[in-house]
């Protein structure tokens, strides 16, 4: 069964004087497990569309099913927490937290509290290779180290879906590949779908699967 | 669990520095003005507070206790009779000129008693006898006069309305909300003084009921038998009093002004920055509601931070206007901060803050989380 199912999906955006339609109708599936990489030019649509698949957004029309579940949309914040993991362009870490403290908030957010957050928190920091740099503050890890910690936060809590969003565009080439290997390692070690929305050719060498966007629409 | 709110607020310093310090001042301005008005109005009621009296008789209408009016002073036996008495005496209160050795005329607000120490009044003495006030053509005079009379020692003579009288004593902290100083002397020697206003009249009766006494009986009496006059208990006495200058010298208003642009100033620099702190990290809050927080989780942020700087604000307030009370002291002035103007002003700041969170929390209800993916 799928972990993550899209159906139908079509979303449209109003500017006020016309409707634009930005995605038409997207059938998407991810298993436990399977990396797949969601390519497309830009303004393809492709980072709308994983805003519906991280429940940030809401489609026009279809829907989604989470874990055989179909997803309510007037609990999306809760779904978040339970389901899904994100890492972000631009990393969005806590510049006042430190690398672990940022791992622990997001527990905390997610309703996991006292040790049970922090020993988690440690264990995924180690699981970067981040255990030396884990009081560090943002401020003072490179931006791969700072990318590794995003990707803790998105492992913490055993959230079956990891959501990307270009992680490797604020990357050089040597590190952000080696970032790759990494979250795919440890992707696969736990049994998580991985989505990555990426302009990154690297990207398909370690996907299982490449899923192009163009205009809307899955292209063939 | 993770502090963010505490350590996103520690986190820009000067931010945090400028928030503080805006509680602060507001604080401050609070504290200094309330506290400047709770002392003035301490001594436009402090000699009612010290003598030992249950009821005051006062000539119809008498607005308070510095600016007396006359009535004759035999009708002082007539209370005297009023079963449930156990003693009533004639005191006046009186505005005389003094001359200085200076050559300069001063004022001084007199206080004239048959007995002083049977009220214990002056309540303080730094040198000096009250029962010798009544053993000739002498006063005790209130430290405070230093300021406007100058240096002055016991032994040394001033001229009041003409007349030599010898300094024999000297008060501390008789003072009266005019800032006149007081002196005290003997009550027939006062109507001496100026006897065409004073000989066979006095201003007020002071009256000590006996124990067990009802002073709603004993008080209906005194107005049965002296229809003219007027008869206060001690606290509705010291209120008339101080409301007098609230009411008729624009201070209450005054105050309050000052309070409320103190506490407006304090609530735009905490909204200001706090909403400037909240448009800076919008995209933190943006990434709290990505991964999973709500509102509720954001408002906890933006109220623990107001919190926070709240209590930061009222600490450095307060410790601010206790170091100025020296100050102020210095110049005859006094500040009173009780405990209930402290207990009031902390709840205030805090509430204050939290409102002034709310226009913070306004925007953070409309952060779209999808920002997180917007480069």
């Amino acid at each position: 069964m799928s972990i993550l199912k899209a159906q139908q999906i079509e979303k449209h955006f109003n500017d006020g004087r016309e409707t634009i339609a930005v995605l038409k109708g997207i059938d998407f599936e991810a298993q436990r497990g399977e990396i797949v990489a969601l390519e497309g030019p830009s303004g393809s649509g492709k980072t709308t569309f994983l805003s519906i698949l991280g429940c940030i957004l809401t489609p026009t029309n279809g829907g989604l099913v989470i874990d055989g579940q179909r997803v309510d949309p007037k609990r999306l914040p809760a779904i978040r927490k339970k389901s899904l993991g994100f890492v972000f362009q631009q990393f969005n870490l806590f510049p006042s937290l430190t690398a672990v403290e940022n791992v622990e908030y997001a527990l905390n957010v997610k309703g996991f509290g006292g040790t049970k957050a922090r020993t988690e928190a440690e264990r995924v920091i180690e699981a970067v290779g981040l255990g030396d740099r884990r009081n560090f503050l943002p401020r003072d890890l490179s931006g791969g180290q700072k990318q590794r910690v995003a990707i803790a936060r998105a492992l913490a809590g055993n959230a079956p879906i990891l959501l990307a969003d270009e992680p490797t565009a604020n990357l050089d080439s040597q590190v952000g590949g080696q970032v790759l290997d990494m979250f795919r390692g440890l992707a696969k070690e736990e049994n998580r779908a991985l989505v990555i929305v990426t302009h990154d050719p690297k990207v398909r060498t370690i996907a299982d699967r490449v899923v192009r966007i163009h205009d809307g629409r899955l292209a063939a | 669990m993770v502090d963010l709110a505490t350590k996103s607020l520690l986190h820009d310093k000067l931010r945090f520095l400028i928030t503080v310090s805006g509680v602060a001042f507001a604080v401050t301005l609070v504290f200094v003005q309330v506290g400047l008005f709770l002392g003035l109005m301490d001594n436009a009621s402090l000699t009612i507070e010290h003598l030992d009296a249950d009821l005051w008789v006062t000539s119809h209408n008498t607005p308070n206790i510095d600016f007396a009016h006359t009535f004759p002073d035999m009708a002082v036996h007539r209370v005297r009779s009023i079963p449930g008495v156990e003693r009533a005496d004639n005191l006046i209160v009186w505005f005389m000129n003094v001359n200085l050795p200076t050559g300069a005329v001063e004022g001084t607000e007199v206080y004239a008693l048959e007995d002083f120490d049977r009220w214990n009044f002056p309540w303080r003495l730094s040198s000096g006898n009250r029962e010798d006030l009544r053993r000739g053509n002498y006063f005790i005079l209130d430290d405070s006069a230093k300021k406007r009379w100058g240096q002055f020692e016991v032994g040394e003579y001033r001229e009041i309305l003409g007349t030599r009288l010898k300094i024999i004593g000297r008060s501390l902290d008789a003072k009266s909300f005019t800032t006149t100083p007081l002196t005290f002397l003997d009550y027939r020697l006062a109507q001496r003084l100026n006897p065409s206003q004073l000989q066979g009249n006095t201003t007020y009766i002071l009256v000590k009921l006996a124990p067990g006494a009802d002073a709603g009986a004993v008080r209906a009496e005194i107005k049965r038998r002296l229809p003219y006059n007027d008869v206060f208990t001690k606290s509705e006495w010291a209120s008339r009093s101080r409301r007098y200058w609230v009411d008729s010298t624009g201070l209450g208003l005054n105050m309050y002004l000052t309070v409320f642009l103190g506490c407006l100033v304090g609530i735009v620099v905490v909204a200001q920055t706090l909403y400037t702190s909240t448009m800076e990290h919008i995209r933190e809050f943006g990434t709290v509601k990505a991964i999973g927080g709500g509102n509720a989780d954001i408002y906890l942020i933006l109220g623990k931070q107001a919190t926070i700087a709240a209590v930061a604000g009222f600490a450095l307030g307060a410790l601010m206007a206790y170091a100025i009370r020296p100050l102020i002291y210095k110049i005859d002035l006094k500040l009173v901060i009780p405990t209930q103007l402290s207990i009031a002003v902390f709840i205030g700041a805090v509430v204050l803050c939290l409102a002034a969170a709310m226009i913070s929390f306004r925007k953070v209800a409309a952060i779209d989380p999808a920002l997180v993916f917007r480069t």
